[in-house]
């Protein structure tokens, strides 16, 4: 049965892998070959597919967490359903839904192909790039802090100037912080329950593995730094928060925990870590929420506090930040079949990502009053 | 007699169109040479020498120099200098300061020298210079629109007397003719 169900998964991930290619941007030569223009004609079919991708994909995640409660998949099989979701899925077309790793790819070129200063000069002012062709942000300078750009070096410089080699091995690259950070929670919680929780959630999955963000990089710094703050290593935590901060600045909210740390370390009082996780996953999700003022809130958004999940006790926040990562995945529904940025879409959009959480909120109500009657 | 009016009627219509058709020409032929005047924009004129953050700009300007790194970012870098000194230079000749005005004008000229080299270098690095040998030509054309006024506002030679110092004297013409050289050969 066990055999069944990894297979079905491994083949599902692949049909993701496939449906990706669908997506294919026109101009991006590289892959002229697998180019088929059916996402562009056939909007209706490819929003359906991908409906039921999201559906199907939380259907496989629930069937593991409860086949993981009743024993039936060990610590093993999670480390093997880790990797098929990342074979199933590291080679998708990265931009099926977002073009950041095009961003990424040009902001790297910027800063060691061209050795200019990516926060002065935007791909644009380099004419006739290849690259120009297919990004969709060129007009803009480097929208990443200092650490994320030196790090890049490293996927790109590894690619040879190989563009296809170039764009894989930043998913890769993604990948490798992924399992850093699974590691991490491991070390930091080491019930494979709670580690599921993230390491599993079809949001993580596909935002890391097909869309190759780089807000795991962030995320793995700050859990880096609870780690040592955990272990005492004050400056050491101090100095990787810093660098998840030149990451993305959205770390910079987890200051006011750090500090409260710092100082019960010093007073030598004990910590409440469980707590300590609730209020960081807590602070994230607010700075998720107030990313609505800078732009739009992106999906991919959601590692920000996903990431805490396998580290508190509250079922309630993780029922909640669950139901929202399935609300998150639904945001690219709208775009998908209308092809337009404006109106219905961010109305569409809000009201498909918050109906799941309201679903939930209504059903947690409800069963706790059917507890409590039971109780009585 | 009312043919003679006729005809004389028919000539002054033919005057007329003679004189709409001049005047429509000169109108293009103004309008025309206000093309030829660059579109490219000087910046505000900053902090003056004397200034507390004319000092501070100064150490400003040396740490920039190296945040603009990279053939592009000093091509930017040197023409955004050039710029900012040359419209300092400016507006210290207006407030008859001419001693530092020159200095100012002689930096911009540092600056401005500058430039093509860091595009040629950028093309001997495989990178299309076409657009910001355009920008170049703009601002050369814009530089030498300043220093034109300039010729016109200064007198050819001017004598500099401060109160305990010695008189110097300052060519004008020859400064500023030099100035414009240099914005003419590095197009």
């Amino acid at each position: 049965m066990k055999k069944i169900l990894f297979l079905t998964y491994s083949f599902f991930l692949v049909f993701i892998s496939f449906f990706s290619y669908l997506f294919l941007d026109p101009n991006l030569t590289y892959l002229h070959n697998f180019f088929t223009g059916f996402s562009y004609s056939n909007r209706g079919i490819i929003t359906l597919i991908y409906t039921a991708i999201v559906f199907l994909f939380f259907v496989f995640y629930i069937l593991f967490v409860k086949l993981l409660n009743k024993g039936v998949l060990v610590r093993k099989d999670i480390l093997i359903l880790i990797g098929i979701s990342a074979l199933g899925l590291l080679f998708s077309y990265p931009a099926m839904v977002s073009y950041d790793i095009f961003n990424y790819v040009a902001t790297a070129k910027v800063s060691f192909y061209y050795f200019e200063n990516p926060y002065l000069l935007m791909p644009i002012q380099f004419l006739n790039d290849p690259l120009l062709l297919f990004m969709q942000a060129a007009n803009k300078t480097a929208l990443y802090g200092p650490f994320w750009i030196m790090l890049t070096s490293i996927p790109f410089l590894l690619g040879f100037g190989q563009f296809i080699l170039i764009l894989f091995n930043f998913k890769f690259f993604i990948f490798v912080f992924y399992l850093l950070t699974t590691y991490l929670l491991n070390k930091l919680n080491s019930d494979v329950k709670n580690l599921i929780i993230f390491a599993l959630n079809p949001l993580v999955l596909f935002e890391l593995f097909v869309g190759g963000h780089n807000d795991i990089v962030m995320m793995f710094l700050v859990i880096l730094s609870f780690y040592l703050l955990k272990n005492k290593k004050i400056l050491l935590a101090l100095v990787f928060l810093t660098l998840s901060i030149f990451i993305k600045f959205a770390s910079l909210f987890l200051l006011p925990i750090i500090i409260y740390i710092v100082i019960q370390n010093i007073k030598k009082r004990e910590i409440s870590w469980d707590k300590v996780f609730v209020a960081s996953s807590i602070l994230m999700f607010t700075v998720f929420l107030l990313s609505t003022f800078r732009e739009e809130i992106y999906p991919w958004y959601g590692i920000w506090f996903l990431a805490f999940t396998p580290l508190f006790k509250n079922k309630l926040l993780k029922g909640f930040y669950l139901a929202l990562s399935f609300g998150l995945l639904l945001r690219y529904i709208p775009y998908m079949y209308l092809a337009t940025y404006l109106s219905p879409t961010p109305l569409i959009k809000t009201i498909l990502m918050i109906t799941p959480v309201i679903l939930y909120l209504i059903y947690m109500i409800v069963f706790r009053k059917l507890k409590l009657r039971v109780k009585k | 007699m009312g043919m003679a009016q006729k005809t004389k009627l028919k000539f002054n219509i033919q005057q007329i169109k003679f004189i709409l058709i001049f005047i429509l020409f000169f109108f293009f032929v103004l309008t025309s040479s206000s093309f030829a005047s660059s579109s490219y924009v000087l910046p505000y004129p900053s902090a003056m020498p004397g200034n507390i953050f004319y000092k501070i700009n100064l150490l400003k300007e040396k740490v920039m120099k190296y945040w603009y790194y990279g053939d592009f970012g000093q091509f930017f870098y040197n023409l955004k200098q050039s710029d900012k000194y040359l419209v300092e230079a400016k507006t210290l000749f207006e407030y008859k300061q001419h001693l530092l005005g020159l200095v100012a004008l002689k930096k911009s000229n540092e600056y401005f020298v500058q430039i093509k080299p860091n595009l040629l270098s950028a093309k001997e690095n495989n990178k299309d210079i076409s657009e910001n040998t355009d920008i170049l030509s703009e601002a050369a054309l814009k530089h030498t629109e300043v220093l034109d006024e300039l010729k016109l506002e200064l007198p050819e030679v001017f004598v500099w007397t401060p109160e305990k110092d010695n008189p110097t004297t300052i060519n004008f013409k020859e400064i500023l003719d030099e100035a414009i050289n240099i914005r003419n050969e590095s197009q």
